[in-house]
């Protein structure tokens, strides 16, 4: 486990998807229960790499990355997905995208996608 | 009846300023001949940027929003305004409210006092100033600087120097050196766009419409956000002030104007606290969304003032005030309106609260903290009760939710809030004000012209 970690949110539709995965007993919750997250645990190397591409990224008092681009909080949720796991192996796989979370991050202060709901 | 009743106040000054033609005969019998003139948008000093645009004012002048101002101020009242924060007729008013052209427009127009100018919006006409002196603003830095305060001159509240990170600083650093001073008068009732048309409730209407629902004590929220469930929670829990019983409305005023990356657009504000009525998390019958057209100049104990004047002359009877009231950066103290409010700011012209001067306020501050959720109490809690360590909600872990496109929880957001942000977000492309959104809507403002 390392030092710093990035607060993985789980809303209705994204529980859909990581039930099954055996990430179940992973999950915490905030507000009564209400808020559900994942926390993915990030060494000391990725979190620097992080910082290093992604010059809006910040390490709160906890250790939590934050204020990262959109488009790498969603290729992290699908990484998850895809790998069943919060291993190191899961940010690396982020961050071999990284070109393309870059592009899509410099689209994201004029268009974000909205989600589907009714 | 008992001693304890609050009355509604009357508007400040004694009575509602209204300055709106209806006729259109007769509106267009008082231009004929009249030299007219294009308002154009007040643009960043620096980067062009369209920072204010002065029909906002002439709307909530004309509709008596700012009761008792008339128009745009002449050299004397604006110069005392800045010592004293008054009008020449004694009542109390916190910032100078000018129309302001270059010399260059000024040399083209040849107006002088005693000339009437129609004032276009949109290629329509749409108002007319009588004008009663022109005068100069020699330096705009100085009359910025003035106009929130300095360190040096108002050491009770202001802790920093202000400058070009602050909006409202912004603003009258970028006027332009001619001032026509005189009163307006709307020749043209502008319609306001959907969704705006609905929550326009100007004083002489929103007191009307406070005694069709029998409301005597109201309560105002004043926001520029989309509310979450701790801004519920706040106005609810501070409704229970009043007199024998708690207040009988809540009335919520949105301030409508230019807008910043990143703020929420004014459409999902205006239906996001709709929604929250229409949800029933506060009867519809107790809860009243509305807005004021009005380039925010975020200071604090002074737009707080504007706040109290403009409520007051909606009819409400309590207005509530958080920490950092309609702040931006650190350069008040982050109590400064409770300050004002409890105890005056000598240096602004209050040795007392604007409510225990002469010439003051009828209109009761409610100074409030705030609500977050806490997991042992297992509610939303107040922070000067609740003595558990609460998940505080910070505005940013929203934000950052939401741009995420996750769903936020409904003890954090109402489900119906958030659909009207997602309704929006689809409508701009964006759940926040973008460079498109900030530009467009400056082109577009909030109102349509007919012809006359
Ligand atoms: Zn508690």
């Amino acid at each position: 486990m390392g030092e710093y970690f990035i607060v993985v949110l789980l809303d209705d539709h994204r529980m859909a998807k990581i039930r099954g995965t055996g990430l179940e007993e992973n999950i915490k919750y905030m507000f009564g229960g209400e808020l559900r997250l994942l926390e993915v645990p990030v060494n000391e190397e990725l979190k620097d790499k992080i910082l290093q591409e992604f010059d809006t990224a910040r390490v709160d008092s906890r250790g939590a990355i934050t204020d990262v681009p959109v488009a790498f909080m969603r290729e992290l949720f699908n990484q998850i997905v895809e790998k069943k796991s919060l291993g190191p192996e899961v940010v690396e796989a982020v961050l071999q995208k990284v070109d393309e979370i870059k592009e899509a991050a410099a689209k994201e202060s004029e268009y974000l996608p909205p989600p589907e709901i009714d | 009846m008992s001693r304890f009743l609050i009355q509604r106040p009357l508007p400040h000054g004694g009575r509602l300023v209204e300055r709106v033609i209806t006729d259109k005969e007769a509106a267009k019998k008082m231009i004929k001949g009249c030299p007219s003139y294009d308002i154009k948008p007040t643009l960043h000093y620096e980067t062009g940027v369209p920072v204010r645009n002065v029909y906002r004012e002439i709307m909530s002048i004309c509709y008596g929003f700012f009761s008792p101002v008339e128009g745009s101020m002449k050299q004397a009242e604006v110069e005392r305004i800045l010592k004293e924060r008054r009008l020449l007729n004694e009542w109390i008013f916190p910032y100078p409210l000018v129309f302001d052209i270059s010399e260059e427009d000024y040399k083209k127009l040849g107006v002088g006092a005693g000339d009437r100018l129609v004032l276009n919006l949109k290629g329509k006409p749409f108002a007319i100033l009588d004008i009663e002196e022109v005068w100069r603003i020699d330096n705009p830095e100085e009359l910025a600087h003035l106009t929130f305060g300095t360190p040096e001159r108002n050491p009770e509240v202001v802790k920093e120097p202000f400058n070009k990170k602050h909006p409202g600083w912004v603003i009258y650093r970028s006027l332009q050196p001619v001032v026509l001073a005189g009163k307006y008068t709307i020749i043209n009732e502008p319609k306001l766009r959907p969704p705006f048309d609905r929550f326009w409730y100007p004083p002489r209407k929103s007191r009307e419409e406070f005694d069709r629902r029998g409301w005597r004590t109201v309560i105002n929220h004043q926001t520029r956000n989309v509310p979450h469930v701790g801004h519920e929670f706040l106005m609810k829990c501070a409704a229970f002030t009043g007199d024998v019983e708690p207040c009988h409305g809540i009335l919520v005023n949105a301030v409508i104007g230019v807008k910043r990356r990143g703020d929420y657009p004014d459409e999902a504000i205006v239906e996001g606290h709709e929604a929250v009525n229409k949800g029933g998390y506060i009867k519809p019958e107790r809860h009243l969304p509305t807005i004021v057209l009005w380039d925010m100049r975020y200071g604090n104990p002074l737009e707080s003032l504007l706040h109290g004047i403009i409520r007051q002359n909606m009819g409400c009877t309590h207005h509530m005030f958080g920490r950092d009231h309609a702040a931006v950066g650190e350069y008040y103290d982050k109590w400064a309106t409770q300050i004002l409010w409890t105890k005056g700011i000598p240096s602004f012209g209050f040795p007392a609260p604007p409510t225990d001067v002469p010439y003051g306020l009828d209109i009761r501050p409610q100074n409030m903290r705030e609500f977050s959720y806490c997991p042992t109490c297992k509610e939303m809690a107040y922070s000067e009760t609740c003595g558990h360590k609460r998940e505080k909600l910070s505005g940013s872990f929203l934000r950052g939710m939401v741009a995420e496109g996750v769903q936020p929880p409904s003890i954090i957001m109402r489900p119906e809030v958030y659909k009207v942000i997602v309704k929006w977000w689809k409508h701009f492309g964006y759940p926040f004000c973008n460079e498109k959104y900030v530009v467009n809507k400056e082109k577009e403002l909030e109102v349509d012209l007919e012809d006359l």
